[in-house]
């Protein structure tokens, strides 16, 4: 990821629990956490935590802080605090956090979720376990270790006698806070590593799930609005006479750019009494846009200048070992540049927002992957501070990324500070299709070399794409040494390298789609990979393996274990090399992201330029799965998206503006197209649990790309793959 | 002119221009949310609701339209969500996010009613116009086939 979204590392260790005991007779956990530097380069520090909650009658809330968009994060997250805790899943209500920083850091992206939070979650569990074993030891006067405690009752080992938790509530949170509580051994888990429903599925299949689009509240009006075509461009005028004196309609408002990464490129909205009334008077209005400097941006003819740039020395930003040297003496000797395009987020639920700004309060509800962005970004449009924005988490009907950017609540708080009304604004597919932040579109050549032995000896790879930090930096016109590191520090552990910045200045607004930059990274040294295999006369997943088995650096060890490990799991699932029909083919990919592993056998059938993806098995380590039916459907996911972003068309610009508008001429992967079998395996779970959201897409469409070629002969060296 | 629409069993005359979509009228006027907004074209099925028992996309249905006619939305499809596809889409723990499964889920029913036991081909071909970003057409697919399997009386 970028440099503000780099994997998070953790800055310290140092948890600490906070207790509370409440006059309501309850028993508040919470938990510090260490601060990621998501969205927040540099900073670090610590603050006060998420909250675990039981009433004095034994019930049990659990705050989820992080964003729910689907992942299932606010199911695996609380079972594995209610597992420590030793509670009773079924005692157990999930609620949403507000963004409050209580909850540390809430911005849900990167796959972090269960990388940097599941450890103090536990110890937040592990600790109100050891504080309701101790009330009920201090109840008996017997020692804590006499003492255990099972599905929300403490027993006493000594003579039997047990206590449920709610009458141990009130003594519980008079007593000192564990600083380093025990946690279980994984054969004392009760929740972690099985496949308990997720708490939201009953309300979901009923209608009853209230998204960013759905909040009411009284007085509620409804806006539509259109924006600027192009990044840069501003309104210039706005003819308002064919709705002037329409019924239900509130007022037209012009809303200029809001100069800020997450703010709104600007437009004219129309707040009404319904979103119907909103949209039919929004599309009587002439306006007339002054265009800017962006205004020749042309997708075609951009991905062509990539081209050029990667195909001729671009800045050197990492080298090791001779290339030079590695090329003289190569026996096998290929080059291939790779082409990707931008790639829209889309999800069903587009942009959407309720903001009621008042002279003392601003309140938001909003479909969100960080809350706390839109309390900055809210804050600096109304001159407030960023804590007197209230911001209630909704559930996102999809995000993969674009929720993070929060350029609709702020066009919600300008709207209703213009009208002084609560307003709930709903972007049409068409505005969500064409303001979005979009996934790169990048170009990518490589050159590598393989010795009489069959070893792959040296590496050149060229990269250029607009880069997401040119949202916050517009100095920013390639690829950092930062962004190229998924090359230079590929587990593939090369000897000779060298790693090249080409430049891509930006010219729309560039953003973070679900496995981001690992996208194109996993397409082409994946594809590229097979292709060197072909030259020198190898099978590829022998190839594959030869090229981790060569790899002796000490530091990649654990990298080349996991990543051979996932790699020889997907070829045994798919059965690799067994005898298949005319027409059809296997192809493997293996790609490192996100702290985890991920490799895929994509089985496809390929007649004329008709493609068709029977079966994809998908090998797994992401350490300890915290719940493997959750983590499959992530898997299921990933194929999914990475067919529809290999086989459905890019997002194009021509003249500056979005060409593409709804699913007509942006369509997503359908049901039909959809594999009928995809298998999933977990491996390695000794390791400790990483992310599961996006180490799964970049393995689809470079192992599609390498079934295709299998089937057809014919190498696809773009995204979308396109068979001539 | 008014109109007069049985939602979910309930009757309700409104005033509102026939002109407006079902779905906003759902959404905005009756606040029944669970139908949803996607594409406003007919190219997603979210908004998907029965109207006199058939499947339609309530963004291309007019109020004008539905007069007088039985609206029943995914908040009606059953009294406590023990519809047999309800239960299947629990038990294959088929949502994600959750925000397409109210029109997939109306979409199946309307299937349901006209082909009691669906191959793979005909949910695959009755369901191709309902989109999920989330990837959980594999998780439809086995719902589908078990809820038919449910109402048939033998599931297996």
């Amino acid at each position: 990821m970028s440099t503000l979204h780099k994997e998070m590392r953790t800055i310290s260790r140092r948890d600490f629990l906070k207790a509370t005991g409440l006059a309501t007779g309850g028993l508040f956990i919470g938990v510090s956490l260490p601060m990621g530097v998501l969205g927040s380069a540099g900073s670090t520090g610590f603050e006060p935590g998420a909250f675990i909650h039981i009433a004095a009658n034994g019930d049990t809330t659990l705050y989820c802080g992080r964003c729910e968009m689907g992942q299932g994060i606010s199911t695996a997250l609380p079972a594995a605090v209610a597992d420590e805790l030793e509670a009773d899943w079924t005692r157990v209500t999930v609620l949403q956090g507000d963004a409050d920083k209580k909850y540390g850091p809430q911005s849900t992206g990167g796959s972090q979720s269960i990388n940097q939070m599941l450890e103090p979650m536990r110890k937040a569990g592990a600790a109100g376990r050891e504080m309701l074993i101790a009330a009920a030891a201090q109840t008996w006067n017997v020692p804590p270790g006499k003492c255990h405690a099972k599905s929300h009752v403490v027993y006493n080992r000594v003579d039997e006698r047990s206590l449920p938790y709610g009458e141990l509530v009130a003594l519980a949170s008079t007593l000192p806070v564990p600083s380093d509580p025990v946690l279980k051994t994984r054969d004392q888990f009760q929740y972690i590593g099985k496949s308990i429903q997720r708490h939201d599925q009953q309300d979901m299949v009923v209608g009853r799930r209230i998204y960013g689009a759905d909040k009411k509240v009284p007085g509620l009006k409804y806006a539509a609005i259109r924006h600027v075509p192009v990044l840069g461009a501003t309104v210039k005028s706005v003819d308002r006479s064919a709705v002037e004196g329409m019924q239900g309609v509130v007022d037209v408002v012009v809303i200029p750019r809001f100069e800020n990464p997450y703010g709104s490129v600007g437009g004219v909205a129309v707040v009404a009494d319904n979103t119907w009334t909103a949209t039919e008077a929004l599309a009587k209005l002439k306006i007339e846009f002054e265009m800017g400097k962006n205004a020749s941006y042309d997708t075609d003819a951009y991905k062509k200048q990539l081209v050029s740039n990667v195909e001729a020395p671009a800045k050197i930003e990492f080298e090791k070992g001779s290339l030079d040297q590695a090329f003289a003496e190569a026996k096998v000797r290929h080059k291939a540049t790779y082409v990707g395009g931008h790639i829209s987020h889309s999800p069903i639920e587009p942009m959407a927002s309720l903001a009621w700004v008042q002279q003392d309060k601003c309140e938001i509800w909003a479909s969100t992957q960080d809350p706390e962005s839109i309390q900055k970004t809210v804050g600096a449009y109304l001159g407030r501070e960023a804590e007197q924005i209230v911001v209630h988490v909704m559930a996102a009907g999809g995000a993969f990324g674009r929720k993070h950017m929060c350029d609709y609540v702020q066009e919600a708080a300008a709207l209703s500070k213009a009208v002084g009304a609560p307003v709930q604004l709903t972007w049409s597919r068409e505005e969500d299709t064409r303001t979005g932040y979009y996934h790169s579109c990048s170009a990518q050549h490589i050159e590598a070399s393989v010795d009489a032995g069959g070893k792959l000896t040296g590496w050149l790879h060229r990269a250029a794409f607009p880069p997401i930090a040119s949202l916050f930096n517009p100095a920013a016109e390639q690829p950092s040494a930062d962004d190229l590191g998924a090359v230079s520090k590929h587990p593939y552990g090369i000897g000779n390298m060298r790693v090249e910045s080409g430049l891509a200045p930006a010219h729309t607004r560039i953003g973070w789609f679900r496995s981001v930059y690992h996208v194109f990274w996993g397409f082409a040294i994946n594809a590229f990979t097979d292709e060197l295999a072909h030259e020198a006369g190898v099978d590829s997943l022998q190839f594959f393996r030869n090229i981790y088995d060569s790899n002796n650096d000490a530091e990649q060890a654990e990298q080349v274990k996991r990543s051979r490990a996932v790699l020889d799991k997907a070829a045994e699932m798919a059965g690799w090399g067994k005898q298949l029909p005319a027409n059809h083919g296997m192809g493997i990919a293996v790609h490192h992201s996100f702290a985890s592993y991920a490799a895929m056998v994509v089985h496809v059938e390929v007649v004329g330029k008709a493609i068709r993806v029977h079966r994809v098995d998908c090998a797994v380590d992401c350490g300890l799965v915290l719940n493997p039916d959750i983590a499959t459907a992530q898997m299921e996911g990933a194929v999914v998206m990475g067919m529809s972003l290999a086989l459905h068309p890019e997002i194009s610009l021509k003249n500056g503006a979005v060409v593409n508008s709804n699913f007509h001429d942006y369509p997503l992967l359908t049901i039909s197209e959809a594999p009928s079998v995809i298998n999933v395996e977990f491996i390695g779970q000794d390791y400790r649990s990483t992310g599961i959201g996006e180490p799964g897409v970049p393995t689809l469409a470079p192992a599609l790309a390498n079934a295709i070629f299998a089937a057809s002969g014919k190498r696809c060296r773009s995204l979308p793959i396109e068979l001539v | 002119m008014s109109h007069t629409l049985h939602v979910n069993g309930q009757q309700h005359t409104t005033d509102v221009d026939g002109a407006m979509p079902l779905l906003w009228f759902l959404r905005d006027t009756l606040e029944l949310t669970g139908t949803k907004y996607g594409c406003g074209m007919g190219l997603c099925g979210a908004c998907i609701v029965h109207l006199d028992g058939e499947a339609v996309q309530s963004c291309l249905v007019t109020l004008s339209e539905a007069d007088g006619k039985k609206v029943t939305t995914i908040e009606g499809l059953s009294e406590d969500g023990s519809h047999p596809l309800q239960i299947a889409w629990l038990h294959n723990n088929v949502s994600q996010c959750g925000y397409c499964q109210p029109g997939q889920i109306m979409k199946a029913a309307d299937l349901l009613r006209q082909n009691p036991a669906p191959s793979v081909g005909d949910i695959d071909a009755a369901m191709e116009g309902n989109l999920c970003r989330c990837g959980t057409y594999l998780r439809v697919r086995k719902a589908i086939a078990d809820a038919a399997g449910q109402m048939n009386g033998g599931a297996k």
